[in-house]
């Protein structure tokens, strides 16, 4: 009861239009802030064999662990290499707490509901597998920013994972 | 805010009291049900669980218990006093269990915190009826009928508290300003205004005004409050003259830091309760101090709180109270305290060649001892037998095999094992759903198809739990039609479940498995008791949950055997970290036999790829991990690493790795479920460096390998 | 009716003096000796009390003290059983013990705090004194 109050007051509070944004590749993309716990540096990451490859493993996040993503894989993008500017976004979405690996945060932006248009439905097939977790594009000065739907990232995954084990119990 | 037990003990204890008294009853009831009657004794029992029942909550005012549980009451009354013949000992039966049922619902709500509103006029108008037949066979039989049952209205009562759930907690600090004069009387003044509103108020200076000095004190050191009241922070500051005060810190606290802040002000926290029986010593020492009038004279004449009674509780007690929170909360930081011993014990400071560490390591040893005492004893502390589990599936069959129809014998075995706490709350529905299922599909529809297969007329379910190995094995058996084979991979076949796979390609245990995939039930009607929309597969993941996994057994026409596999406890296992590559895993000590070094000579390849190894003559499956989870930088050579070998359930195999790094506790922590399951491991855990180890599961690795 | 409400503490004091004062007459002490003071006050002018409403932490003597000298007092006094005044303990230490105790020094009902008024009116009913 307690975590949906608190959901309550923070879609209602000052955080309502303010995104974190972060670039990776050549793209922004943009979070409510509202989901966002914490960012931290990059951590030593335990890899989790048979994962799949965009889970890089799990990190202590004190005495907490947690699942990481790289939010490049993620997209079925090509991954880079880790630099000292890679940094973690900690988001609970629902208590789920998970850390997404990032090139680079950006900065917290104000968006507002107006100035958010729905992604085009079309594109090639890279296309769709971001469009699946976003959920509108917003200007802001000369970037477009690709607002990502944090509840879809985690739930999508939850298919994801049903439909292997299923697969697997089939094989 | 039903989660918030009732902390009132005297309720907890009639609460306790009930249930024992509701849970014997039922013992008796199902294990005389076959019976043409009940015995004395049991009768006798019945009587007594009754009257005591009757009796507090007639002291509690819990009228439609009191009224319920006096009918019945009266009807063992003449039952025991005329022991008339020919009673109708089924319908008797469902008689008790009705009653049961209906106070174990009431208590349920007592137990949440709500009124216990039902109704128990029909129950009793049933009760009468059946009374009046009773009564009208006792003279048919010539008996003379008892004096009527004498009742005495209960002449005490208690009034249980209200529920303290709208009750706001505060911690308030006044700073005054350095110049403020008389500061003890303003704080005085703040105390007396809070008054209006409070249900409990607390303060540091205690002797405000008898004690001139206080008022320094309270200039220093600030004037601390402590608050229980139902109004809001708002109505609160209103009523605090803050015009002197330079800061006022308020702060909302839980019930729990109340608790323990009760205890900072020089109060105890109020009693709740457990037993501590296993606990010898304490029993052996003193039994607890009988209280006596004037024990609780407040020694100061002050209108104030923070009483300082003439004679203090008394300091031993056989029982003390905890909250299962606390328990947990303690169990927590126990986990903490096992990841610092390691940081500690294995900081890499100590690496420093030449360094002298023999005190350090004695000092060492010992608090590795002191640490692993501590969490055994906490470990017993949340031990708890299977017993009422057990009961329970006592009754589920009693009553499914009754609405089937069904004639089944109920057998128990090991119903003392004991698990941790939290593992039973986990495995009573699982339980509960195989149980119903082995009523329901196992045992056959009528006695002529057992007897036409050469069976005794009366189904048999064998419930046994046994402790073995550091895991508890709870099997639910029947002797009913087993599973068919052909049947299970037809019905998979048809629901899409095992894409066009041969029935050849799979393995006995495999047909089996079937049963616990999403989506599949051989039943075509979905019955009340089993079925109901979840299937086999809540179960497994239930017990997966947990760390645990079901096995199946069968043999069509003798029956089947349905086995919970789970661990004994949840949370600190003593483990074995070795490293593959870079990686640090954890193996379970209990799965460890040996580690031994080996040489290539020792391996034989099949020609399917697949490895072996013989160690003295005798040949095991070997897995090099590093393989198995494509782990870069491992060793590969046999000369290079070391091979462990693990057992699990008599079954051995060898798995090949780097190095052993050290023995360490570990606290067990479940990979977090967004990350998919994989086969092998159990979960993971913080080593002393504070990097992340997962840790093996021997029993898992040994099922993948058999599948390849 | 006449009651005898015992309370050291402020805020009880003053939240059951007004609840107990819709039901009659309510005398208020601040400690035990002054409760049972009070008591046989009321005793030798004849008027005596029908209910008493005792705390248990109380300074100079406890609630129990107070209960247990009144019972004796009545004893002595060859007061049928009937007569009694009707002792109602509130406090809130409502351990099993300390219940069971008040209740063998006789007391008719224990109120553990935060009392329940409603309760408290249903017991009073019981008792036959409202």
């Amino acid at each position: 009861m307690a975590d949906e109050l608190k959901e309550e007051l923070l879609e209602e509070d000052a955080s309502k239009g303010k995104f974190m944004t972060f670039q990776t590749g050549r793209e922004f993309f943009g979070i409510s802030i509202s989901y966002v716990s914490e960012i931290i540096q990059m951590q030593p990451i335990t890899a989790i064999p048979e994962a799949e490859d965009y889970i890089k493993g799990l990190i202590n996040l004190r005495g907490k662990i947690i699942p990481v993503i790289d939010v490049r894989v993620r997209f079925k993008m090509d991954p880079v290499e880790y630099t000292d500017r890679t940094c973690i976004i900690v988001i609970d979405v629902k208590s789920t707490v998970i850390g997404l690996i990032v090139e680079k945060i950006a900065e917290v932006d104000d968006i507002m509901d107006e100035d958010v248009v729905p992604p085009p439905t079309l594109g090639g097939h890279r296309d769709n597998e971001k469009s699946k977790y976003v959920y509108g594009l917003a200007r802001t000065g000369d970037t477009m920013k690709l607002l990502l739907d944090p509840e879809k990232l985690i739930k999508q995954e939850d298919l994801d994972i049903l439909e292997e084990l299923q697969g697997e119990e089939q094989a | 805010m039903a989660e918030e037990f009732n902390t009132d003990s005297m309720l907890s204890m009639f609460l306790y009291e009930s249930y024992q008294g509701l849970e014997k009853l039922e013992g008796i009831i199902l294990e005389k049900q076959d019976a043409d009657c009940f015995d004395d004794s049991d009768i006798n029992d019945i009587f007594r669980i009754m009257h005591t029942i009757k009796g507090s909550s007639g002291v509690l005012m819990y009228e439609n218990i009191t009224k319920a549980s006096h009918k019945l009451e009266d009807v063992f009354y003449y039952l025991r006093e005329s022991h008339p013949e020919d009673v109708p000992h089924m319908e008797l039966v469902e008689k008790v269990l009705a009653v049961s049922d209906f106070i174990t619902g009431e208590l349920d709500k007592i137990k949440a915190g709500n009124e216990p509103d039902g109704d128990e006029k029909k129950l009793v108008e049933d009760l009468d009826q059946f009374l009046g037949e009773l009564k009208g066979e006792i003279k048919k039989q010539g008996i003379r009928l008892p004096k009527a049952n004498k009742q005495e209205e209960p002449t005490q009562f208690y009034i249980t508290p209200v529920a303290e759930e709208d009750s706001h907690f505060y911690r308030i600090v006044i700073h005054y300003k350095s110049d403020t004069q008389m500061s003890n009387i303003r704080a005085y003044s703040a105390t007396y205004a809070l008054k209006e509103v409070a249900e409990d108020l607390l303060y540091t200076p205690e002797d405000i005004l008898s004690n001139e000095s206080s008022g320094d004190s309270i200039l220093a050191e600030g004037f601390h409050m402590l608050l229980q009241t139902k109004s809001s922070k708002d109505e609160v500051m209103e009523l605090i003259d803050s015009s002197e005060a330079e800061t006022i810190d308020f702060e909302e606290i839980n019930k729990t830091e109340y608790g323990k802040a009760l205890v900072e002000f020089g109060r105890e926290a109020p009693p709740i309760v457990i037993n501590l029986e296993d606990d010898k010593a304490a029993a052996k020492e003193n039994k607890q101090a009988p209280i006596t009038p004037g024990d609780y004279v407040v020694k100061s004449k002050e209108t104030g709180k923070g009483k300082t009674l003439a004679k203090n509780q008394p300091k031993q007690q056989a029982v003390i109270s905890v909250n299962v929170e606390k328990m947990d909360a303690l169990m927590d930081m126990i986990g903490e305290l096992v990841i610092a011993e390691a940081t500690v014990l294995q900081n890499p400071d100590l690496k420093v060649p030449g360094l002298d560490l023999t005190n350090f390591q004695k000092a060492a040893a010992q608090l590795a001892k002191n640490t692993t005492e501590l969490q055994d004893v906490i470990m017993s502390m949340r031990m708890m037998p299977l017993t009422n589990v057990f009961q329970k599936m006592r009754r589920i069959v009693f009553d499914v095999s009754r609405k089937l129809g069904k004639d089944i014998e109920f057998e128990a075995i090991g119903e003392n094992t004991e698990v941790d706490k939290n593992i039973i709350e986990h495995i009573s529905d699982p339980l509960m759903h195989l149980v119903r299922n082995s009523v329901d599909h196992g045992i056959e529809d009528s006695p002529e198809i057992r007897q036409a297969n050469g069976k005794k007329a009366k189904g048999k379910i064998t419930l046994e739990a046994k402790n073995e190995g550091g895991k508890v094995y709870i099997s639910v058996k029947d002797d009913g039609k087993g599973l068919n084979k052909e049947k299970l991979y037809n019905k998979a076949m048809e629901n899409g479940l095992i894409g066009d796979k041969l029935m050849s390609d799979f393995s006995e245990k495999d047909i089996f498995k079937f049963i616990t995939l999403p989506g599949f039930s051989t039943k075509e009607e979905v019955t009340e008791y089993s079925g109901r929309g979840v299937g086999m597969d809540v179960v497994v993941k239930n017990i997966q949950s947990i760390g645990g996994r079901l096995d199946i057994d069968s043999v069509e026409g003798q029956g089947s055997e349905m086995t919970l596999v789970i661990p004994l406890t949840l949370a600190i296992i003593s483990g074995i970290v070795i490293q593959v590559g870079e990686a640090p895993f954890v193996i379970e000590m209990a799965s460890i036999k040996e580690f031994i070094s080996v040489t290539e000579d020792a391996l034989i390849q099949e020609p399917g790829g697949e490895e072996f190894l013989v160690l003295r003559g005798d040949c095991f499956p070997f897995i090099r991990l590093c393989e198995k989870y494509d782990l870069p930088g491992a060793k590969t050579k046999l000369e290079d690493g070391i091979v462990v070998v693990v057992e699990h359930e008599g079954k051995q195999i060898c798995v090949l790795i780097d190095k052993i790094l050290q023995e360490q506790e570990i606290v067990v922590k479940p990979i977090p479920s967004y990350v998919k399951k994989v086969k092998g491991l159990s979960g993971c855990t913080q080593l002393g460096d504070g990097s992340i180890a997962l840790i093996l599961d021997v029993g898992g690795l040994m099922i993948e390998e058999e599948r390849r | 009716m006449k009651i005898l409400l015992a309370e050291d503490d402020f805020a009880s004091r003053k939240f059951m003096d007004k609840q107990l004062s819709q039901y009659g007459e309510c005398d208020v002490m601040v400690d035990g000796e002054e409760a049972v003071d009070a008591f046989m006050m009321a005793l030798d002018d004849g008027e005596p009390y029908d209910l008493a409403c005792l705390d248990v932490m109380m300074p100079v003597m406890d609630g129990y003290q107070v209960l247990k000298a009144i019972r004796d007092i009545e004893t002595q006094k060859g007061i049928p059983k009937s007569e009694r005044v009707k002792v109602i303990m509130t406090t809130a230490l409502n351990d099993e013990r300390n219940v069971k105790m008040a209740f063998e020094l006789g007391c008719e009902a224990y109120a553990g705090k935060p009392i329940d008024m409603e309760k408290f009116e249903k017991v009073l009913k019981k008792l036959e004194l409202i």
